[in-house]
C-alpha cells in the first residue's frame, strides 16, 4: 500500500524562513504559500513547482524551468504594460533543493493580492439574492443588478488589457480573478447584500499562460470564462454581455476576437482541456 | 555616524548573513574607492553602487537578494557576492557593462555601499568603522524619499528599456504618481528576477 | 450466470468466459483465450487482413473457450461483443459472429464499449473502487474519472494514441511486432541512457503525440538509425548479450551520438511523463488517490513505475494489471457485458451495428450507484 504521506518540503532559502511560509493550496503542479516579500512588512505569495521524481531528471529540469520562467515572463510583461496582475518579486528557476538530498523545486515569489476572488463575491451575492431578492423593490433590484453588471464590465476591460498586451491566460475562471481591496478610504457601496464589488480587478495564476496574439487563443480565454460563469454563477450569466462590452471597448483587436468567438465555435478539445481543469462540477454534469 | 549604517532585514536569508547598507551624498573620493576595487584591495570588498542608478529600496533589495541567493547556490557569475550585487542591478547579462553603468565611477557623487557578512569577522561595528574611515561624504538615511532625490529616473528607465513607462513626477503627489512609481519599481524588480532566464 | 465475451476491435481476437456466481461470491474467469494477427517488421496491419484473421479464428476460439471453461451452451446467459471503438472491419467480423451465436443459441446480445470493458475488468482484478483511469492503447489515450453513472473523459489525445505513436516508431526502426511493438521498444529502451530532446506537448488535460513522432522519426532518419539493417544488428547483439554488453557501454562513451536504444528510451520517458502529468491533474481535481492503468500500453513497466512514484508522492497508489488483462481480451467484454446484462441492458439486433467512434462517456453505467 501507499507509503506514509509527507507534506512537501520547501526549497531553499524558504527552509530558513521564520515563521515558515503557510501552505495555502497544493495543486498538481504547484504549491502556493503565503509568506513575506523581501520586505518583512509586506506579505507575498510564493509558488513552488516541486521537481517530479517520476520524470527523468533532465526532462524534469527542462519542464520545471520552462514553465516557471514562462509564468514569470508573462507577469512581468503585464506589469510593464500596466495590466493588473501580481508583480514578480523574486524567482529561482534552477530548482536547487534544501539540505535534504535530492529535493529540488523552482519557485516564484509574487506580490500578495489582498482581497476576495470573484468566484466568492458572485457566489455570496447570488446566495443573498436567491434568499432575499423578493424583499427588494424594483429600484433596489435594479441597483443590485447594476453593480454586478459593472463588475463584469470591469472584468471584460481587464481581460481586454491582458490580450492587448499579447498574453493569454489559459485558465480563466472566476477563481483566477480577484478584487484588490482598496487601500485608501473610499466610500463604501450602499447595498443591502453586504457583498462589496469594489476594488481593482486583478488577474492571478498564470501557470498556463502564454504569449499569443491569436484570436483563437484569446477566444478560448473568453469562452472558458463564459462557460465557467454559466455553470457556477447562473444569476450573473445573463450579464455576460456586459463583460463582452467591457472587452470590446478595451482595445482595437477585440472586435475580431469576439467575431472569432461567435462565428467559429472554439475547437472543443482545446476549450475542454481548459474547462476540465477548472470546474469539475461543470464538466461532470455536461456530457461532451 | 554609525547610526547611518543600516542592517537591512531581508526575510528568507540565513541568520548568519547580515546585509549592511549606507548611503552617502556629496562623495569626494569616488575615484579612490573605484581604484581600490580595481586593484582588488580585499579591505574594500563592497558593492559600491552609483546611487543615481538606484530607483528605490525595493529595487536595491531585489538585486541584493538575487545576488545572495545565487551566492548561496554557488551560481555567482562574478568574483564574489559584492560584485554580484552590482551585476544584479543590471537587467542585462554583461558583467563589465554592469560595473560601468551601476558601479561607482570617478564622477560618482552619491554612493550606496553594501556589505554582506560572508565571514564572522565582518560585523556591524567593523563595517561602520571602515566605511567611516574610507568614504568622504555625507551619510544620509537610506529611504525612498532620499533616494527619489538622487535617482536619475530617465537613465534607469533607459537601462531597463522601460522608456515607455510613465515617470513618477517629483513633487505633484497623488495616486497617479504612486501608481507610476509602483509600476516602474515592479518592472525593475521583475527584470532583475528574470535576468539570464 | 455466465457470459461469453468477444473482442476484436484491433489485431487481436479474444474470447473469454466469465461466471458471476448466484451466491454473490467473486466473479470467476472460466476461459480467456486469444489469437493475435502479427504483421511483419516495419509494417502495420490492414483492417481487411485483420478482419480475415478474425473470421478465420472466431469459431475455433469460441469452441476452445467453451471447452476450457467446461461450460455447455445451455448454461450461457448472454453473448457480449465489442461494439466499438476500434477498426471497422475487424469489429464487424466479430460482431457478425456474436449476432449469429445470439440468434442460433437464443441468448441475449450485449454490445459493450471497449474502453468500459477495460475499466470494469481493471476494477475487478485490482479491487480499485473508484480510481482515476488511464486508458492507453494503440487506438486510445484517455484519462477517465467516474461520476453520476458515466465514465467521464478528463483528458485525451488531440491526435494519435500513445500506442500508435510507439507502434509507428517501432516500424521506423524495423522492430519486431512480436509479441507487440511496444514490448520490444521497452526492451530496447532498457539499454538506452541518453535522453534526447523531444517535444513535450501537454495542453491543459490533453496531450498530443504526432509532433513527437515526427520529431523522433526525423531524428532516426538523420542519424541513420532506421531500417532493416540496423534492426538486424540489434538482433545479433541481443543474441550474445553476455559478450557485448561491456562493449556497448564503451561504444556509448566513445561516441555521443544517440543510439536506437537511446531513441526508444527518450520516446518512452517523454510520452509517459506526459501521461503521468495529466493523470496527476485529474487526481488533483477529483481528489482521488487511486490510479488504474488499463489498455495494452498499461503493461509497460516503466509507465507503471513512473505512475507509482507519482501516486506515492500524492499519498496514493497505482493499480495495474498484467498483460492477460491489459491487452485486449474477451473476458473484459464478458465482465462489462455481464454487469450491463444484470442491470437489465440488452442490445436489440437492429441496434447491434458497430461504431468505430464510440465514446466512453456515451455509456450509461447503470450498474454503479451514484
Amino acid at each position: 500500500m501507499a507509503d506514509e504521506y509527507k507534506p512537501p518540503a520547501l526549497p531553499a532559502p524558504f527552509n530558513n524562513t521564520n515563521p515558515a511560509p503557510e501552505l495555502l493550496t497544493q495543486g498538481a503542479e504547484g504549491h502556493l504559500y503565503k509568506t513575506f516579500s523581501l520586505d518583512p512588512s509586506i506579505p507575498a505569495a510564493l509558488k513552488v513547482r516541486p521537481s517530479k521524481p517520476y520524470r527523468h531528471p533532465i526532462l524534469d529540469r527542462r519542464l520545471t524551468r520552462q514553465r516557471i520562467i514562462q509564468e514569470a515572463r508573462c507577469l512581468t510583461k503585464l506589469i510593464r504594460e500596466g495590466v493588473s496582475v501580481p508583480a514578480v518579486l523574486a524567482l529561482d528557476w534552477e530548482g536547487q533543493g534544501g539540505d535534504e538530498a535530492g529535493w529540488g523545486g523552482a519557485w516564484l515569489m509574487m506580490e500578495w493580492i489582498d482581497g476576495p476572488v470573484v468566484r466568492v463575491v458572485l457566489e455570496q451575492w447570488e446566495a443573498w439574492m436567491k434568499k432575499n431578492a423578493s424583499s427588494l423593490d424594483v429600484a433596489q433590484l435594479e441597483q443590485e443588478n447594476a453593480r454586478v453588471k459593472a463588475l463584469l464590465r470591469r472584468i471584460g476591460k481587464t481581460i481586454g488589457g491582458l490580450h492587448k498586451a499579447g498574453v493569454v491566460h489559459g485558465d480563466l475562471t472566476t477563481s483566477n480573478i480577484m478584487l484588490r481591496l482598496p487601500t485608501e478610504d473610499i466610500e463604501a457601496e450602499t447595498t443591502p447584500t453586504g457583498v462589496s464589488t469594489q476594488g481593482e480587478v486583478v488577474l492571478i495564476d498564470f501557470g498556463l499562460a502564454s504569449q499569443s496574439a491569436q484570436d483563437e487563443d484569446r477566444a478560448v480565454d473568453l469562452y472558458v470564462l463564459e462557460r465557467a460563469i454559466g455553470s457556477t454563477h447562473p444569476r450573473s450569466e445573463p450579464f455576460m454581455e456586459e463583460l463582452v462590452h467591457g472587452y470590446r471597448e478595451s482595445h482595437r483587436g477585440a472586435t475580431s476576437t469576439l467575431k472569432r468567438l461567435e462565428d467559429n465555435p472554439v475547437p472543443l478539445s482545446n476549450a475542454y482541456s481548459h474547462m476540465d481543469r477548472i470546474d469539475l462540477n461543470w464538466i461532470l454534469k455536461t456530457p461532451r | 555616524m554609525a547610526s547611518y549604517l543600516e542592517t537591512l532585514d531581508i526575510p528568507h536569508l540565513p541568520e548568519s548573513l547580515s546585509v549592511y547598507v549606507a548611503l552617502y551624498r556629496d562623495v569626494q573620493n569616488a575615484a579612490f574607492l573605484r581604484q581600490q576595487l580595481l586593484s582588488g584591495n580585499k579591505e574594500f570588498e563592497y558593492a559600491f553602487i552609483d546611487a543615481s542608478m538606484v530607483f528605490s529600496r525595493a529595487h536595491a533589495t531585489a538585486a541584493i537578494f538575487r545576488a545572495i541567493n545565487d551566492y548561496k547556490n554557488d551560481r555567482l557569475k562574478s568574483h564574489n557576492v559584492h560584485s554580484e550585487i552590482v551585476f544584479s542591478l543590471n537587467p542585462a547579462n554583461n558583467i563589465a557593462d554592469s560595473f560601468r553603468k551601476f558601479g561607482v565611477a570617478d564622477s560618482t557623487k552619491d554612493l550606496l555601499a553594501v556589505k554582506v557578512s560572508v565571514s564572522p569577522e565582518i560585523t556591524r561595528d567593523s563595517v561602520a568603522a571602515h566605511l567611516e574611515a574610507s568614504v568622504q561624504g555625507t551619510p544620509v538615511t537610506f529611504d525612498d524619499q532620499t533616494i527619489s532625490e538622487i535617482s536619475d529616473v530617465t537613465r534607469i528607465k533607459k537601462m531597463f528599456k522601460l522608456g515607455a513607462l510613465p515617470s513618477p513626477g517629483d513633487k505633484t503627489g497623488g495616486t497617479q504618481n504612486t501608481n507610476a512609481k509602483r509600476q516602474l519599481e515592479m518592472s525593475l524588480v521583475g527584470a532583475i528576477a528574470l535576468r539570464g532566464s | 450466470m455466465i457470459a461469453i465475451g468477444m473482442e476484436g476491435s484491433a489485431n487481436k481476437i479474444g474470447i473469454g468466459i466469465m461466471s458471476h456466481p448466484k451466491d454473490g461470491s467473486p466473479p470467476q474467469v472460466l476461459a480467456n483465450i486469444r489469437h493475435t494477427y502479427v504483421s511483419p517488421p516495419g509494417e502495420g496491419f490492414l483492417p481487411k487482413d485483420v478482419a480475415r484473421h478474425h473470421r478465420t479464428w472466431v469459431v475455433n476460439l469460441v469452441k476452445g473457450a467453451l471447452k476450457e471453461a467446461r461450460v455447455s451452451v445451455e448454461e450461457v446467459d448472454c453473448i457480449c461483443f465489442t461494439q466499438g471503438p476500434g477498426m471497422g472491419a475487424p469489429l464487424q467480423a466479430v460482431a457478425l459472429a456474436a449476432r449469429m451465436l445470439s440468434l442460433l443459441w437464443g441468448k441475449a446480445l450485449i454490445g459493450v464499449n471497449h474502453c468500459v470493458g477495460h475499466i470494469e475488468m481493471g476494477r475487478l482484478i485490482t479491487g480499485a473502487t473508484n480510481p482515476v483511469v488511464l486508458y492507453v492503447s494503440g487506438g486510445n489515450t484517455q484519462v477517465i474519472a467516474y461520476s453520476s453513472q458515466r465514465y467521464r473523459i478528463f483528458g485525451e489525445t488531440l491526435d494519435i494514441a500513445v500506442g500508435n505513436c510507439l507502434d509507428r516508431f517501432a516500424r521506423t526502426l524495423h522492430i519486431s511486432n512480436d509479441p507487440f511493438p511496444g514490448y520490444n521498444i521497452e526492451q530496447l529502451a532498457k539499454q538506452g541512457k541518453q535522453l534526447v530532446d523531444l517535444p513535450y506537448v501537454v495542453k491543459g488535460m490533453d496531450v498530443s503525440f504526432s509532433g513527437i513522432l515526427a520529431a523522433i522519426d526525423s531524428l532516426a532518419a538523420t542519424l541513420g538509425l532506421g531500417g532493416e539493417e540496423r534492426a538486424r544488428e540489434d538482433a545479433e547483439k541481443a543474441s550474445n548479450v553476455e559478450q557485448t554488453s561491456q562493449d556497448q557501454v564503451q561504444d556509448f562513451d566513445s561516441d555521443n551520438k544517440p543510439t536506437r536504444a537511446d531513441l526508444c528510451f527518450s520516446l518512452q520517458e517523454t510520452v509517459y511523463s506526459m501521461l503521468v502529468e495529466i493523470t496527476e491533474r485529474a487526481m488533483a481535481h477529483v481528489g482521488s488517490k487511486q490510479v488504474l492503468i488499463v489498455g495494452g500500453v498499461g503493461s509497460n513497466e516503466r509507465l507503471q513505475e513512473m505512475m507509482g512514484i507519482m501516486a506515492r508522492d500524492r499519498g496514493g497508489s497505482v493499480y495495474a494489471t498484467d498483460e492477460r488483462f491489459c491487452i485486449d481480451n474477451g473476458i473484459m467484454i464478458a465482465q462489462a457485458g455481464m454487469l450491463a446484462y444484470q442491470s437489465g441492458f440488452r442490445t436489440a439486433l437492429q441496434d447491434s451495428s458497430c461504431t468505430q467512434r464510440f465514446r466512453t462517456d456515451e455509456v450509461h453505467v447503470k450498474w454503479r450507484e451514484d
